[in-house]
Order: structure tokens, then sequence, then C-alpha cells
């Protein structure tokens, strides 16, 4: 992501100036916490106050039991307002745990919360060095002159806070983008929701029956998709592409391409004359090709919206000039072939990804033999034909010849926990649909033979092992326990041979089926790797986008205001698809309702005189903040968009020019540290003398 | 050796040691023992061999004639879900074997004959007819028809152990 301008400034508002005590020289007072016995176990707290004590500029110099506690605040307080403190060094635990304490705790003394600095006297010494009192201390204290250094040259900063749009763009419109649009509107936050595809529905729609309660998917996602188009906060837009998003957090200006569909959808009523005329029939996709559609078309009949779409690819008109017969026949003058895409601008605060995830493809060479064999098929191609409203009516037929199927086989793990094409995860759906679509076809034709072959059943879910249990118990499918190492076509019945050990008794076993079902696995989406790089989202290993904490922030990313929900971010149910969504929604709800978002202002800053507009810090940057732009005064510079900055110092570190300074890890401070970290202890270097106290803000 | 009593993970480290680093990525699917050419004519299960290495049953893989029914064909290498170089295995296990003193009798004959005639197959009088109807040599250019050659290679092949391993001693 770009930005079209950087903050304005009478866009931003200031946090109340703070600090009217930092621009003297350094008068530094360090509290070192025993943490109760994690630390003083090890590390002689006394000792290392002692030699803090006697370093440069420390004017005070403290050991408490618990340095976060009210009493350990209150002291540091005291000791400020005393010693007329104004630079802070803690040895304690991780910045990451108490950083935010201690800086409300100086600000309440009236420091800028930004002339604190923290040693890591903790993780990074008692806990690491537990069998070593003498070494930990010592090198405690090392670390404490390091960072006394570095706060001699602090320098105070500004937060800021910029407005939050109160508004969101949900991509996706599978179930979770569907249910995270309903919970924003119905909190009463304006919703854009981008799907690519002619309706909204996703993969769900698509299922016969869900597992483990045998809801049937449609009957269950139609309202939702129904309530949806009729909620007013909430914009629809179907058939179309996100094709840009700039800005930052509360602040994202989107560009949507609306593709033509060449219907009108304000007068398309969905009635359907348009497509009982059309001459061309081609595969339906959302059948997988097992049925026909006509070349204008609805995917499936509860589809919303439900307005038709011409497919461009293969009408008569665009392939030949002639025919519009649909055109001739629909009484409200709804379809117009000669209609373009349009692009859509909004703006909105917040972003959730919920792009979903597509099954698996069997490779053509591969030995399960999916391009070859007419009777092996997809998990996803066995849900159309069973479902009611498939082809077939809900009737199981094998594609060779339409013949009920009186053995069939599940090949489980397909795509799955597999090295060799790189899917290393476990797709958490595949041992369940397939126990459950066992359990339909069992109940459809009760003397069908199944044979599940499996790996290891993960029945994981509230109701999973019941289910499991109810297939082996009152349907008698067997559960084989080796994967197949090769299957063989009869050539004129065109039933498979599966050849595979059964593991529990060493056995190989060759057996004829005739349907083979490959209980394919889940991999992100297209649409997924599309959002990705216009949102600059980072990616696990895997492929999914990476959420920004495994467990406690399991719906946030690295791009603030942006959320990821559903499969988009990893294979999973619906459940925990819908779970995620509600998750999201109300992420994105807690910044709109406040209106404001805070910014650290632990950024980088440009000096311009010295950026020869090289463009290596945009070139690097995760996150997007650097651009490039035409001064006035003539020539490439760089700008920092402060709000997608997050202060990594990747392009600090790359300037050829050092035209780039991340703030609080200026070179200066980071090098004073070194040579504080090798320079003994009584020679410690002179605390700077300032130069010029309004440099940094 | 007696039957293995327990899982020895000393064991499992000296076969990753050894070459078969991802032993310990099997899943003991079964693909590898589906796809065995050797495993349909005989009672080899080579799932049960990486098995064994996994959990280090010592005892039961080294003197088991089992390691030495695999052809090296590579099918199960190739099909392999968890990308286990179950061929490296096998030849681990079969170094280490060897070192212990097991070794299949015709596996052992055929090593013998490189310390005998520096080749693993013999020049069989119907090969030398063949040979000089086709035109070439009857003894080919190579240790076959270098006394001296062969000389160096038993020595090689004594100073090196070779051929105490192959013969174990005898």
């Amino acid at each position: 992501m770009g930005s079209p301008e950087p903050l304005e400034k009478d866009s931003v508002e200031r946090t109340p100036s703070q600090g009217t005590r930092d621009a003297t020289e350094p008068r530094i007072g360090v509290f070192v916490c025993h943490c109760g016995s994690n630390i003083a176990g090890v590390v002689d707290c006394v000792k290392v106050r002692d030699a803090a004590e006697k370093l440069p500029g420390v004017v005070v110099a403290r050991d408490n039991k618990y340095t976060c506690s009210d009493l350990g605040q209150e002291e540091i307080l005291k000791a400020i307002k005393e010693g007329d403190v104004n630079r802070v060094v803690i040895a304690s635990c991780s910045p990451r745990l108490h950083e935010p304490t201690f800086r409300a705790c100086i600000q309440r003394a009236g420091l800028n919360p930004y002339v604190l600095h923290m040693v890591n006297i903790r993780e990074q010494c008692s806990w690491v060095h537990a069998h070593e009192k003498e070494n930990a201390t010592q090198k405690a204290i090392d670390l404490v002159r390091m960072g006394v250094s570095k706060a001699a040259r602090l320098e105070p900063l500004e937060a800021r806070e910029v407005p939050v749009e109160r508004a969101a763009l949900v991509v996706g419109g599978g179930v979770t983008g569907i249910q995270s649009a309903l919970d924003l509107a119905n909190m009463g936050f304006k919703v854009y929701l981008v799907e690519s595809k002619p309706s909204i529905g996703g993969v769900m729609a698509q299922l016969d029956k869900t597992f483990p309660t045998g809801d049937c998917a449609i009957c269950i996602l139609a309202p939702k998709m129904v309530e949806l188009s009729r909620n007013p906060n909430i914009e629809l837009l179907s058939y179309s592409e996100v094709e840009e998003v700039k800005g930052y957090i509360g602040n994202y200006d989107v560009k949507v391409r609306r593709k033509a569909r060449f219907v009108h959808e304000d007068k398309c009523v969905g009635c359907g004359v348009c497509t009982d005329v059309c001459p061309v029939k081609v595969d339906n996709e959302f059948d997988m090709g097992f049925a026909k559609r006509k070349a204008i078309y609805v995917p499936f009949p509860q589809a919303v919206p439900l307005k038709y779409t011409v497919d461009k690819e293969n009408c008569l008109h665009f392939k030949k000039g002639k025919c519009q017969l649909c055109v001739k026949a629909c009484t409200n003058k709804a379809i117009d072939h000669k209609m373009e895409d349009e692009v859509l601008d909004f703006k909105v605060g917040t972003i959730i990804v919920a792009t979903g995830s597509e099954t698996y493809v069997p490779m053509r060479k591969g030995v399960y033999k999916y391009w070859e064999y007419e009777n092996v098929i997809s998990a996803l191609e066995l849900e159309r034909l069973l479902n009611a409203s498939g082809p077939t009516g809900g009737h199981l037929i094998r594609p060779s010849d339409k013949a009920t199927p009186k053995r069939v086989a599940f090949i489980q793990c397909v795509g799955s926990r597999n090295k060799k094409i790189g899917n290393n995860y476990c797709s958490r759906v595949c041992c369940m649909y397939a126990i459950k679509n066992a359990q339909i076809i069992k109940e459809h034709e009760p003397d069908t033979e199944i044979a599940v072959y499996y790996n290891d059943i993960r029945a994981f879910g509230k109701g999973f092992e019941e289910l499991y249990h109810r297939v082996r118990e009152e349907y008698g499918v067997e559960f084989f326990r080796g994967r197949p190492a090769k299957l063989s076509e009869d050539s004129a019945t065109k039933s498979i041979t599966i050849r595979a050990e059964e593991t529990l008794l060493n056995k190989i076993t060759e057996r004829e089926f005739d349907l083979v079902v490959l209980s394919t696995g889940l991999v992100p989406s297209e649409g997924s790797k599309r959002i990705g790089k216009i949102l600059s989202i980072t990616t696990s290993p895997d492929g999914f986008f990476m959420e920004a904490h495994p467990k406690l922030r399991p719906v946030d990313t690295a791009a603030d205001g942006v959320f990821v929900a559903g499969c988009a971010q990893a294979p999973k149910d619906i459940p925990d698809s819908v779970a995620q969504a509600k998750a999201a929604a109300s992420s994105a709800a807690a910044l709109m309702l406040t209106g404001k978002v805070r910014i650290e202002p632990l950024t980088v800053a440009i000096d311009e005189d010295l950026c020869v507009g090289c463009g290596l810090c945009a070139e690097l940057c995760p996150y997007g903040a650097p651009e490039l732009y035409e001064s006035e005064k003539g020539g490439t510079k760089a700008r920092i968009i402060e709000a997608l900055c997050h202060g990594c110092g990747t392009c600090a570190a790359s300037c050829p020019q050092k035209a780039l300074t991340a703030k609080q890890f200026t070179d200066e401070q980071i090098n004073s540290e070194i040579v504080a970290a090798l320079t003994p202890i009584c020679g410690a270097q002179k605390p700077p003398q300032k130069k010029n106290a309004e440099t940094e803000v | 050796m007696a039957e293995a009593k327990e899982p020895n993970p000393e064991f499992t480290r000296k076969v990753v040691e050894a070459g078969g680093k991802t032993v310990n990525l099997c899943f003991q699917c079964g693909t590898c023992t589906g796809s065995c050419p050797s495993g349909r004519q005989t009672a080899f299960r080579v799932r049960k061999v990486v098995r064994r290495a996994q959990l280090g049953f010592e005892e039961d893989v080294l003197p088991s004639d089992d390691l030495w029914l695999c052809t090296t064909c590579y099918t199960c290498y190739e099909r392999c879900p968890r990308g286990v170089e179950i061929v490296d295995i096998i030849m681990a296990l079969r170094n280490m074997a060897v070192r212990k003193g097991y070794m299949a009798e015709p596996h052992r004959k055929v090593a013998e004959l490189i310390s005998k005639t520096g080749h693993l197959v013999s020049l069989r009088d119907e090969d030398k007819a063949l040979r000089k109807k086709l035109g070439l040599l009857e003894t080919p250019p190579t240790v076959f028809s270098d006394p001296k050659a062969l000389e160096e290679v038993k020595k090689i092949s004594a100073l090196c152990g070779f051929d105490k391993l192959v013969t174990g001693g005898k």
C-alpha cells in the first residue's frame, strides 16, 4: 500500500503536550527490580543499583521488590520529583510486558512517556543464567550501563491520533465475509462487501450437509445471504474485484472494479426468461461440471443477488456478433451487451479479508489418477452429487456409466500432510466431511460398501468424535488404516482397484471399488494471493495469511486496521470460520467505535536534504510506509507515511545516504550502547551535551 | 542378538547420523509397503524396517534378513508423502549391520568378488565368446587383463579393511 498523500497536518490531533522538564542536561533515574525472586534470586540487585549510582548522569538509583506494583510506581514518582529526574531507566522484565505501565507512570510525573528506557535483566539475565549468579550480576551491570548511556540520548516524542472512518470493507462473500459484514452492519457501521463471483455464498453454498449435525448447508446459509442483501448498511458489490487500496489505519482509499455483467442490476428481476431462450450450453462451475448452464445465468437458484450475468467467453453476441435472443426476451430491458466495467472509489476505516480457500486439485500425473480415471472424483464433486438441488437431485451416481456405485472408497489426506507437494499442514475438514459423506451415502443406499483409507482420524471438534462413533456403530463404515499406493482401472467396467497396505496387519491388499473419492485438502485461494499483494499483508510458509499473534491476536494482521478471518488465515470448518468472522468484526468495530486511533511515535524520520530518491527504502519496507514523490525543490525524494510505519528500522539501516533515522534507535543511541558495553565500568562515557532540544520532535 | 525389549533413542540417533536423517518424519501410512515390488513377492515390509529404525529397535532390525530384500528401486522413496528418504535409511542400516557382522549371503558373495577379481560381475566364457563375436577384445582392458592392477585392488581392499568386513575376519 502507498498513500496518495502524507498525513495532513490538520487531520492529526496531537495529544496534549507533555514533558516540560526534558530539555535540559540528562538527570537519569535508575530503578532496579527484584521481581520477587525472579531476578533477585540470581542477580545481586543491590550491587547493580550501587554500580548504576556511579554512572555519569545518574542522579537517583533505587532497587524495589516489585517496581511495577503501586508501591514501586509511587517510588518512581517520588524520585522523579525529588531528584528532578528527566530520563528514566528501569531494569526489570521485557518491555513487551511493562513498557506501557512505566510510560504511563512517568507521564504521571510530568515527563514525556518516551524518555524511558527498559533494560531486560530477567529474560535476558536471571532466567537464562540461573546457574551463574556472579556472571549474571555482571551482565546486569553491563546492560544497565548500556541502558543509561542510551537514556542520556533519548528525545521526547509525541504520540498522535488519527480519525477512523466509520465504514468497513469486507473482501470475500463466503460464510465468513457474510457473517463479518452482518455483524458490523448490525452495529450500525457502513459495510462494503466485495465478492468476485456473480453471487455470494462461497464454498459453503456448494456443500450438501454440514458435519457433525447434518444441517443442510444452503438451508442455513441462504437466510443469511438474503438478510445481507436486505441490510441497508451493506453495499453488496458482487462480481467485483478490489483493485487498489491506499492509505493507512482508519483512512483507506479503496478502488473496486465492478466487472460488467451485461445485465443492469437495478432492472433485472431474476425472472429467468433470458436463460430459457439462450441457446448456449456450457459446464456449470458451481456443479463442478456435472450439469450445464446457459451463457446468461445465475450460478445457483438461491444466488444473492438474484441477478443474471452474461458469460462473455461463451455468449454468441460476443463470439460471433449475433443472437441477442435474451435481449429480445427481457421485458425489463435489463440486458445490455455494451455495458462496461465501472470503477468505484470509497473510503473505509477498517478492512476484513475473508477471501477463503480453494480445494486442492490433484496433480495431472499423480498416482491417484484423478485426471485419467472417470470414476475417481474429488470431495467437492461428491458434495454436488449428493446435494438434493445438485445435478442428480441427490442421487449418487458414478461418472462413467451413471450407475449407482455399490462400493465406494474415500482416500484421505490428498493434498494435505504431504511434504512432496509442499502442503505440510492438515486441512482440518477432510476427516469429518468424509465421515459425514459416508453416512449420507449409507442413508441413501444402505447396502453400499464403504471403506475410508485413512492415516489418522482427526475428530477433534464438538460432536465430531460422536459422529465418527456413529458411522462405525450404526452404519458399519469400514476404516482401513493405510494410504493407497496405487490405483488401476478395469478398462471394461471402469472400476478402480486400490492397492494399499493395511498397516495394522502388515497386509498388502488389492480391492475393487465402483467409485473412489479423493478427500482433497484446502489451499490458499487465488483471491487471497491478489488481495495479499494489494494490502501488503504477510503469509505463513503454508501460503495462508499470517495472524499478528498465533494465540492472542488471531484475527489481526501486521497491517494495522486490516483483519483476517476464515479459511484465508488457515483451513478451518464452518463454526470456526464464523467465530473468526465475529472476532474480526468486533476488532474492526472497536477501532471504529472510538473513532480515532493512537499512532506510536516510534517511527522513522527522514532528512530530505540527504535523500537522493534511490527508492531502496520503499522497496525494502514490509509495510509500504516510504513513498517516492517529486519534490518542489526538484528531484525525487522519499517520505514516510507515519501511520504505516512500524519503526522496524529496515529502511534506516539500509539507506546509503543515512537520510533515515529510526526514532529511539538512532545511530548515535545505538553506538553509545555499544561503546558503553565495551567500556570498563569506571571509565564510562560522559553524557552528551544537548545541541538542540527541538531536533527530534 | 536377542529381540529388542524397549525403544533405544541412541540407535535412532546413529541411524540419523549414518544418513537416515528423515527417519523421524515417517507416520506409518504404508504407501511404501503398498508400492514395494519386493514386498509383493516376499514377506518384506519396508514400513516395518523404517518403524524399527525410528524407535531404535536395533536388535530387531540389524540381524534381520528383511534388510537385504530391498532392491533399491526407489519407488517408495518417490511416492512417500512425508519425504522420508527410505532407501538412504536402508543403506545406512545395511552399513551398520555389516559392521556388526550381519550380511545376507548373496550380498557377501558379490562383495567378495570385488576383492578377488576387482569386479562385481565375473567374466564367464560365454561373455568372452560374445565379446569376440562383437569384435571386441575377449578380455576387457580393465583389472581383468591387468594382474598388476588386481594386486593393487587386493592391497587396497586389505588395507582399508574391506576384506575383513566382507569375510567377517575369516
